[in-house]
C-alpha cells in the first residue's frame, strides 16, 4: 500500500491492527511528520477509542519514530510523555524516541521525572509486536528504558547526578533487578563538577537536531490575536449552578483559563494543575490584582462534571471559587469552544480519552494572547504574563504583534525553499515569455529539436506567472517583516520591478536579466533568514 | 532470667528483622516446606502464611513462590494459597514494589490458566491495578463469549474499577439484550458513570413493567449523572397512585434528599399527595413520605 493511501485511510474506522500496519508502512518510507501528526490528541483516528487502545496506537507511533532519527516536531510529545505520562508503555516508548535524536543536557531532567513519576508501578512492557503486553519475568520495564536513556545521555546528564542517590536507597520503589542497570548508568554519566557541567552546557546547546527555541515548546505566546466571536454565546454553567456566557466571563478583564476534568486519573495533569491555578490565584492576590485579573478552569467532561463534582474538586485542591474566579461546565456551543482554543483533546462517547495540558491567558477581548501547553507550566510566569495583559500589553498593537510573532514556531525549511524557487521560476518565465505566436513558435522549435512534445501557443501563462511573482513577492515580504530581515523583499521587489518595467518596454530588453538575478539573490536570502 | 532476657532479645531482633525486610529463619523453613512437593497439599497450605515474609524479602522467596503460581502442574490449592500469600505480602508496599513487576507479569500469565477460581481472582487484582492486558481480555470476552475468561457479570464489574475502559457501549448493549439478569444488572451499575445513558435510565425509571430493581439502580444512576431528570420523574412517580411503592419510596427520598427546596415547598400538588402517603400501606413509603413532610414544616 502507497503511503499516501496510508495517510488517507487513517480515521476514526481503521481498526488497529490496520493502523500497525500504516504506521509501519509510513515509518519504512521515513514519513516521520505524517507520523509526528499522528500524536496530536485531537487527530480523527482517536475519536470514540477507548484509553487503553490510544496507548498502544501512540506507543507504536513514538516506537516507529524511534527506529529513524526523531523530527523536530516530534521532540515536544516525546518531551510531553516523559514529564507527565503515568502509562508505562507510552512512557518506554518515549525514553526510546527520545534516543532517536541528538543527546541535550536539558532532556535530563525530565528523564529523571518520568523515573520518579513510574519507579513505584514500573510494570512489564513488550515492543514485539503491536498491541501485546508483556507476561515474561524477563521483560523490560519502563524504568529500565529511561535508565538506558540516561546512560545514553552519557556526561550531559551530570546536572541530575545528585538525584541518583534516591534510587539507591531502599524503598525507593527500584526493581532489585534494575540496580546493575542504575550502576552501569552512573558510570556513564559519572559525578558532576562545575567547570565540566559548564562545558557540557555549551556543547549541549550547540548540538543539532531538537532546537527547542524554534519549537518553542516551553511558552507558546500567540501572534495575531484571533477575535473571540464564534464563542462569545458560549454558554457555561458554575461550580454553584449559576450561568454565564464567554462574552459576560471572558471580557472586560484579563483571564487565565485551564481545562481539565475531574475523572483524569493522571495525578499529574488535572489534579495538579487545579492545585496549581490554586496557587496562581493565591500569586494575583499577593500581587493585589486578583480582582482585576479572573481565573477559570472549563472541564472537558460537561456531561458528568455537574456543578456539585465542580466544587467538590476545586475545594479539595484550595481553588478560590466566587464571581471572578470559577469553575466552568460548557451548557452551549461546545464544539465552537473546543475550535477557537484548538483543545488538544479526543473523546469515547462524551468522557475524555487523552489529553494534553494546556492553559491559556486571555486579553481583555477574550483573545488568547498566550498559551502554556503540554509541558508543566510555571505559575510566575503564567501570572507576569497576565499582568503584562493587565497593564497595557492587552492591546494587539503592532509593536506587540512584532515581539510575540519572533517566538512562534517558524515553518519548515521545506515549503520556504520551494516557495522561493517557485517565485524565482515565474520572473524567469516572465522573462523570457515570448510576445506572440510566431516567438512561440521559434522558442518551441527548440523542444521539435529535443523530441519533446510542443507546447501549444498559450497567452494566459503570462499573467499566471505575474501572479505567481506577486505571491512570492508578498511571501518574502511577511516573512521579512517576521524575521525583521528586509533585504530579501528589497532584492525581490527590485527584481520584480526590473522584470516588469522590461515588459512594458521601459527598460532595456537585457535588464530583464537583472530582475531574474536579484528575485533569485532575495528569495534565497529570504528562505535563509 | 538469663534465658528470659535471651528470649526477649532474640524477639527483638526478629522484630527489627522484620521491620528491615529480613526473613525470619522460620519464615524460610516455611518457605521451604510450602514450596516443596515432598509435603503433601494439606501441609504446604498450611505453611504458605507463614511464607509471606520471605516472598517479597528475598528475591528468591518471592521467585519461587511466582513460579509455582505459574506452575499447571501445581495443586491448584497450593497455587490458590501462593496468590493469597504474595498478595499478603503486598500490603507490605515499599518493599513488595521493587519486586511490582514480576508480580503484574506473573498475574498476566495466570490470568488464562484454565482453573476459573485462579483466573477470577487474578483477573480481579490486575482490573484493581486498571492494567491494560486484563481489561482488553475482559472486553475480548465480552464481545465473544467463547472467548470469555470470566462470566459477564463478572467482567463488567471488574471493568467497572476503571472508568477510561472502553466498556459503554457494550454495557448498553447488554441492557438491551443481556445474556442474564446478573449481567444486565452490573450493566446498568457501570452505566451509572456515563452521562450518555442518561435516556437509557429514564426509559427504565419510567418503564412501570421493569423490576423494581433495575428502576431503583435507574434512580440512583440518574442522580449521578441527571440529576434534575431525576427530580422530574421523581414527582411524576410520587404523583402516580398506580405507581410500585418500592419506586415510590426511592423516589420521595430522592426528593426529600436532594430536592431543590425552594420549588418543593412552594409545590402543593406534590406535598398534598405525601400526606396522603402518610397513610400509605407500606411502611417504607409511609416512613419516607414522614420525613419529606418534617423537613417540610408539614
Amino acid at each position: 500500500m502507497g503511503v499516501d493511501v496510508a495517510e488517507a485511510i487513517l480515521t476514526a474506522d481503521v481498526a488497529e491492527d490496520q493502523f500497525a500496519t500504516l504506521v509501519d508502512a509510513l515509518a519504512a518510507n521515513q514519513r516521520s511528520d505524517a507520523l509526528t501528526a499522528l500524536l496530536a490528541e485531537d487527530h480523527a483516528v482517536y475519536d470514540q477509542r477507548g484509553t487503553a487502545a490510544i496507548v498502544r496506537m501512540r506507543g507504536w507511533v513514538l516506537l516507529a519514530l524511534a527506529r529513524g532519527a526523531l523530527p523536530p516536531g516530534a521532540l515536544i510529545f516525546v518531551l510531553e510523555e516523559l514529564d507527565t505520562g503515568h502509562d508505562g508503555y507510552l512512557v518506554a516508548a518515549a525514553a526510546r524516541a527520545l534516543r532517536a535524536c541528538a543527546p541535550r543536557a536539558e532532556f535530563a531532567p525530565f528523564v529523571m521525572r518520568a523515573i520518579s513519576n513510574l519507579r513505584f508501578r514500573d510494570d512489564p512492557v513488550t515492543f514485539d509486536e503491536y498491541g501485546a503486553y508483556a507476561t515474561s519475568p524477563d521483560a523490560i520495564t519502563p524504568v529500565h528504558e529511561l535508565l538506558a536513556t540516561l546512560a545514553w545521555l552519557g556526561p550531559l546528564a551530570r546536572e541530575i547526578y545528585p538525584q541518583f542517590d534516591v534510587l539507591r536507597t531502599p524503598g525507593s520503589g527500584l526493581s532489585k533487578k534494575l540496580l546493575p542497570d542504575l550502576e552501569r548508568t552512573l558510570e556513564a554519566v559519572g559525578p558532576p563538577s562545575p567547570s565540566a557541567s559548564a562545558r557540557l552546557a555549551v556543547a549541549s546547546s550547540a548540538s543539532g537536531c531538537c532546537d527547542w527555541s524554534r519549537d518553542g515548546f516551553l511558552t507558546w505566546p500567540f501572534a495575531a490575536r484571533a477575535p473571540a466571536d464564534a464563542v462569545r454565546a458560549t454558554v457555561f454553567q458554575d461550580h454553584n449552578g449559576e450561568t454565564t456566557t464567554f462574552a459576560d466571563f471572558f471580557t472586560g478583564q484579563p483571564a487565565i483559563v485551564a481545562f481539565f476534568y475531574t475523572r483524569c486519573d493522571n495525578p499529574q495533569k488535572c489534579s495538579l494543575t487545579i492545585s496549581k491555578i490554586a496557587r496562581v490565584q493565591q500569586q494575583l492576590a499577593d500581587r493585589g490584582v486578583a480582582d482585576r485579573i479572573r481565573t477559570a478552569a472549563i472541564t472537558y467532561d460537561p456531561g458528568f462534571d455537574l456543578p456539585s463534582r465542580l466544587r467538590a474538586y476545586g475545594h479539595g485542591r484550595q481553588m478560590r471559587m466566587d464571581a471572578g474566579h470559577r469553575l466552568l461546565r460548557t451548557t452551549e456551543g461546545i464544539e465552537p469552544l473546543r475550535r477557537y482554543f484548538n483543545l488538544g483533546v479526543n473523546f469515547i462517547g462524551s468522557l475524555v480519552n487523552r489529553h494534553r495540558i494546556e492553559i491559556y491567558v486571555l486579553d481583555a477581548a477574550g483573545r488568547i494572547a498566550a498559551t502554556f501547553r503540554r509541558i508543566h507550566w510555571n505559575e510566575q510566569e503564567v501570572v507576569d504574563r497576565a499582568v503584562e495583559l493587565l497593564n497595557g500589553d492587552g492591546h494587539p498593537d503592532a509593536a506587540s504583534r512584532d515581539s510575540i510573532e519572533q517566538t512562534r514556531p517558524e515553518p519548515p525549511d521545506h515549503p520556504r525553499a520551494a516557495a522561493s524557487l517557485l517565485g524565482t521560476l515565474a520572473s524567469l518565465g516572465i522573462a523570457f515569455f515570448p510576445k506572440c505566436p510566431i516567438c512561440w513558435a521559434t522558442y518551441v522549435s527548440a523542444f521539435g529539436i529535443s523530441s519533446l512534445v510542443p507546447i501549444p501557443y498559450s497567452p494566459w501563462l503570462q499573467p499566471v506567472l505575474f501572479g505567481v511573482m506577486a505571491l512570492n513577492l508578498a511571501a518574502v515580504g511577511w516573512r521579512g517583516r517576521s524575521t525583521k530581515r528586509m533585504t530579501g523583499f528589497a532584492l525581490v521587489a527590485a527584481g520584480a520591478l526590473a522584470v516588469v518595467a522590461t515588459k512594458l518596454g521601459a527598460v532595456p530588453e537585457h535588464a530583464s536579466l537583472l530582475g531574474v538575478a536579484l528575485t533569485m539573490a532575495g528569495s534565497f536570502a529570504s528562505a535563509r533568514s | 532470667m538469663a534465658k528470659k532476657r535471651r528470649v526477649v532479645k532474640r524477639s527483638k531482633s526478629a522484630k527489627r528483622k522484620a521491620r528491615a525486610g529480613v526473613p525470619t529463619q522460620s519464615a524460610r523453613a516455611a518457605l521451604a516446606v510450602a514450596t516443596s512437593p515432598r509435603n503433601t497439599v494439606k501441609e504446604r497450605v498450611a505453611a504458605m502464611s507463614a511464607a509471606t515474609l520471605a516472598v517479597c524479602d528475598d528475591d528468591q522467596g518471592l521467585q519461587t513462590m511466582l513460579n509455582l503460581l505459574r506452575d499447571r502442574d501445581e495443586p491448584i490449592k497450593v497455587r490458590l494459597a501462593a496468590l493469597a500469600s504474595i498478595q499478603a505480602a503486598s500490603f507490605s508496599v515499599v518493599a513488595f514494589e521493587s519486586c511490582r513487576s514480576d508480580y503484574i507479569a506473573t498475574l498476566r500469565a495466570v490470568m488464562t490458566d484454565p482453573d476459573p477460581e485462579l483466573r477470577q481472582r487474578v483477573l480481579g487484582l490486575l482490573a484493581r491495578e486498571k492494567d491494560a492486558a486484563a481489561g482488553k481480555r475482559l472486553i475480548d470476552g465480552l464481545e465473544n463469549p467463547a472467548k470469555a475468561l470470566v462470566p459477564p457479570e463478572k467482567a463488567l464489574q471488574l471493568l467497572g474499577y476503571d472508568p477510561h475502559a472502553d466498556v459503554y457501549k457494550i454495557a448498553r448493549r447488554m441492557v438491551e439484550k443481556p445474556p442474564n439478569e446478573a449481567a444486565r444488572r452490573e450493566a446498568l451499575r457501570l452505566l451509572a458513570a456515563d452521562a450518555n445513558s442518561k435516556g437509557v435510565f429514564e426509559k427504565i425509571l419510567r418503564d412501570k413493567t421493569e423490576a423494581p430493581e433495575y428502576r431503583r439502580i435507574s434512580a440512583s444512576a440518574l442522580h449521578a449523572i441527571a440529576p434534575d431528570a431525576l427530580q422530574k420523574l421523581a414527582r411524576e412517580i410520587v404523583l402516580d397512585s398506580s405507581e410500585s411503592e418500592d419506586v415510590q419510596a426511592t423516589s420521595l427520598t430522592a426528593i426529600s434528599q436532594f430536592g431543590d427546596e425552594a420549588k418543593v415547598s412552594g409545590d402543593e400538588a406534590l406535598l398534598k399527595r405525601v400526606t396522603r402517603l402518610k397513610t400509605a400501606p407500606s411502611a417504607k413509603v409511609k416512613q419516607t413520605a414522614k420525613r419529606l413532610l418534617t423537613k417540610y414544616g408539614r
